[in-house]
């Protein structure tokens, strides 16, 4: 609140007011009450006016001090007669007040106000700053995504391109070989095969891309209804059947597990995602472990476990990534290195089903154990 | 050829080296795979290959890593297996001391042919040629006189030692690096503006048809190949 009104009437008006004001209440006790006291109440006046309207205006209250001093309070009462030096020392108190105060208040108000200015600056900086450091960092993680982009599109195309090469080499070799006669039935039939297999590859891969956009485009065309969680497990073993590396696979399903009111074909294929995986990075003849029970909040929980290498703690969020790939894996048994995309994909359809997926430990010999949930469901 | 050539197949994919291998194999070629550059270099001490053809995209060690171990001991030819668009990494490849490179997918014709060339091209011997002979060419480094089609055409001594320089290399894939720096010396080889204007220059002298030719064919982005029409 500034009483520094920018209106020199209102700042000299005040001030002469004020010191009228004061005449007015002390007048009628002149005879009773000490000179003194009287100066000093104008003094107050004066040092208010300095402080709040500025010099000026104090210098006027002082002169109108003194002259109400003068005449009202200094004998001979009512008039004007300097009768004595106390007057003008009364008088010189007033003015040397004014302007003392008045320059303190200026400059008091000179200080203040290059502070304020001082701190919008350095408010001003600091939001230039901020945002220079959010320009900065938002540049770096678009250039961490372009990044990401592009090497997300070099795993693609590498992927796309692999399967490819080999279908080309072994076609070319067995339309040269039409000319050339070098190679026996048995040779044939080698690059016929490798041709059938590599488009299943390419085939599979499509797939997956395929499933990763569903999934990311929220397209995943779910449709509920209620299903036996034991004929979704068989559903996925029969599938799986052919993928399994000579696997043993063990299904425990707790005794009177509700059904799930889920899209069946999807969680068919998160299961079956999760059994591939097993085999893969399982050892040939090892045992997979599938069980189903009631799992907390409503939920049904089922879980696959293997007895492969199990998965590091610090990878246990990553290998839902698209396209990852354990570089530092060696021996995976198997041709197939892996598309990277199952677990991403099942991740996918398990959240957008309301459910979590996630790594365990396993129990006895198993070593990996990834489990999801799915809410039971209402009516 | 008596002894059959040894190939040594590196790339990262099993797919790509057992379809390789079998393809090779069949065409009478003795062939060993490795799955990694550290490999191929173990393999290549005890197998003395006369060949090496490999991947440009691994891990850990890639191909134009492996090429420059390679060429620390050895000039035997090198082979890269590209991708279509990643043209710099071919060309750094080639400059590392591959001597060819393929773009897959391709036909295993495209590789063999690539294979037969690179192996006849093969000992770098520093054999004394006088004369270099190749198809429609005929180049005399003593006399300094060149035949095309029997016809002799007169060029200047920096045209007639580029053309030497193409004969004597035909059929192989050249950066414009190697070019310049092969004519012009070491200082020179960021000039490729040059290059092709006289490359240009060269065309007009000996193609039938400069703007369309048949034996200095460019090769986009990397370089030139010399054919020499046979």
């Amino acid at each position: 609140m500034s009483f520094f009104s920018s209106k020199k009437i209102v700042r000299f008006g005040v001030s002469m007011l004020a010191v009228l004001l004061i005449t007015a209440l002390l007048e009628p006790f002149h005879k009773e009450i000490n000179s003194t006291t009287v100066a000093f109440a104008f003094l107050l006046v004066v040092l208010s006016s300095a402080t709040f309207f500025g010099r000026n205006p104090a210098l006027f209250a002082s002169l109108i001090a003194m002259l109400c001093f003068n005449y009202f309070f200094f004998p001979p009462y009512r008039t004007w007669a300097i009768s004595d030096s106390q007057n003008l020392v009364a008088w010189f108190a007033f003015t040397l007040t004014a302007i003392i105060a008045g320059e303190l208040s200026i400059y008091a108000r000179k200080r203040a106000e290059e502070a304020e200015r001082g701190k919008l600056e350095i408010g001003r900086l600091y939001d230039e700053l901020h945002e220079a450091f959010e320009q900065a960092s938002q540049a770096e993680a678009l250039r961490q995504s372009e990044k990401l982009k592009s090497s997300l599109l070099d795993a693609v195309t590498h992927d796309l391109r692999t399967p490819l090469t080999s279908i080309k080499a072994s076609v070319t070799t067995l339309l040269e070989d039409k000319k050339e006669k070098l190679l026996d039935e048995e040779g044939q039939s080698e690059f016929l095969e490798i041709i059938n297999e590599e488009t299943d590859r390419l085939n599979e891969f499509i797939e997956g891309m395929v499933g990763i956009a569903k999934v990311e485009a929220n397209a995943l065309h779910i449709r509920k209804a209620w299903s036996e969680v034991q004929e979704i497990i068989n559903n996925s073993l029969e599938r799986a059947k052919n993928h399994l590396n000579s696997n043993r696979v063990l299904v425990e399903i707790e005794r009177d597990l509700p059904n799930i009111f889920v899209d069946a074909s999807s969680i068919a294929e998160v299961i079956y995602s999760l059994l591939d995986n097993a085999a893969k990075y399982s050892p040939p003849d090892s045992k997979i472990r599938v069980s189903a029970r009631r799992g907390e909040n409503e939920t049904v929980e089922i879980a696959v476990e293997d007895e492969g290498r199990g998965i590091r703690e610090e990878m246990r969020e990553k290998v839902f990534d698209k396209f990852f790939r354990d570089d530092e894996e060696e021996d995976i048994h198997t041709t197939a290195s892996g598309l990277g995309l199952g677990l991403a994909i099942a991740r996918g359809i398990v959240e957008s089903q309301g459910g979590r997926i996630w790594i365990e430990n396993g129990a006895d010999n198993f070593k990996t154990k990834f489990v999801f949930n799915i809410p039971i469901g209402d009516d | 050829m008596s002894e059959p050539k040894k190939i040594l197949v590196v790339d990262d994919e099993y797919q790509i080296t057992r379809v390789l291998k079998r393809s090779l194999q069949a065409h009478r070629y003795d062939v060993r795979t490795a799955s990694d550059g550290e490999t191929a270099l173990d393999t290549f001490h005890d197998f003395h290959p006369d060949l090496v053809i490999t991947d440009l995209q691994m891990p850990e060690m890639n191909g134009i890593e492996l090429c420059r171990e390679i060429r620390t001991i050895s000039q035997i030819p090198i082979i890269v297996l590209s991708v279509k668009g990643e043209e710099k990494t071919k060309v750094e490849a080639l400059d590392a001391g591959a001597d060819d490179y393929i773009t897959k997918p391709f036909g295993m014709d495209e590789l063999l042919a690539r294979v037969r060339a690179t192996l006849r091209r093969a000992p770098r011997e520093k054999k004394e040629e006088t004369l270099l002979e190749a198809g429609d060419f005929s180049v005399d480094l003593a006399s300094h006189q060149i035949l095309v089609r029997g016809a002799e055409i007169h060029l200047t001594p920096k045209e007639f030692e580029l053309l030497a320089f193409l004969v004597k290399n035909n059929g192989k894939i050249l950066t414009h690096r190697a070019l310049l720096g092969a004519i012009w010396g070491g200082n020179f080889t960021e000039q490729t503006e040059y290059l092709r204007v006289f490359l240009g220059n060269l065309r007009k002298k000996i193609e039938p048809n400069p703007a369309k030719p048949q034996y200095i064919l460019t090769e986009p982005w990397v370089g030139y190949r010399f054919n020499s029409g046979e």
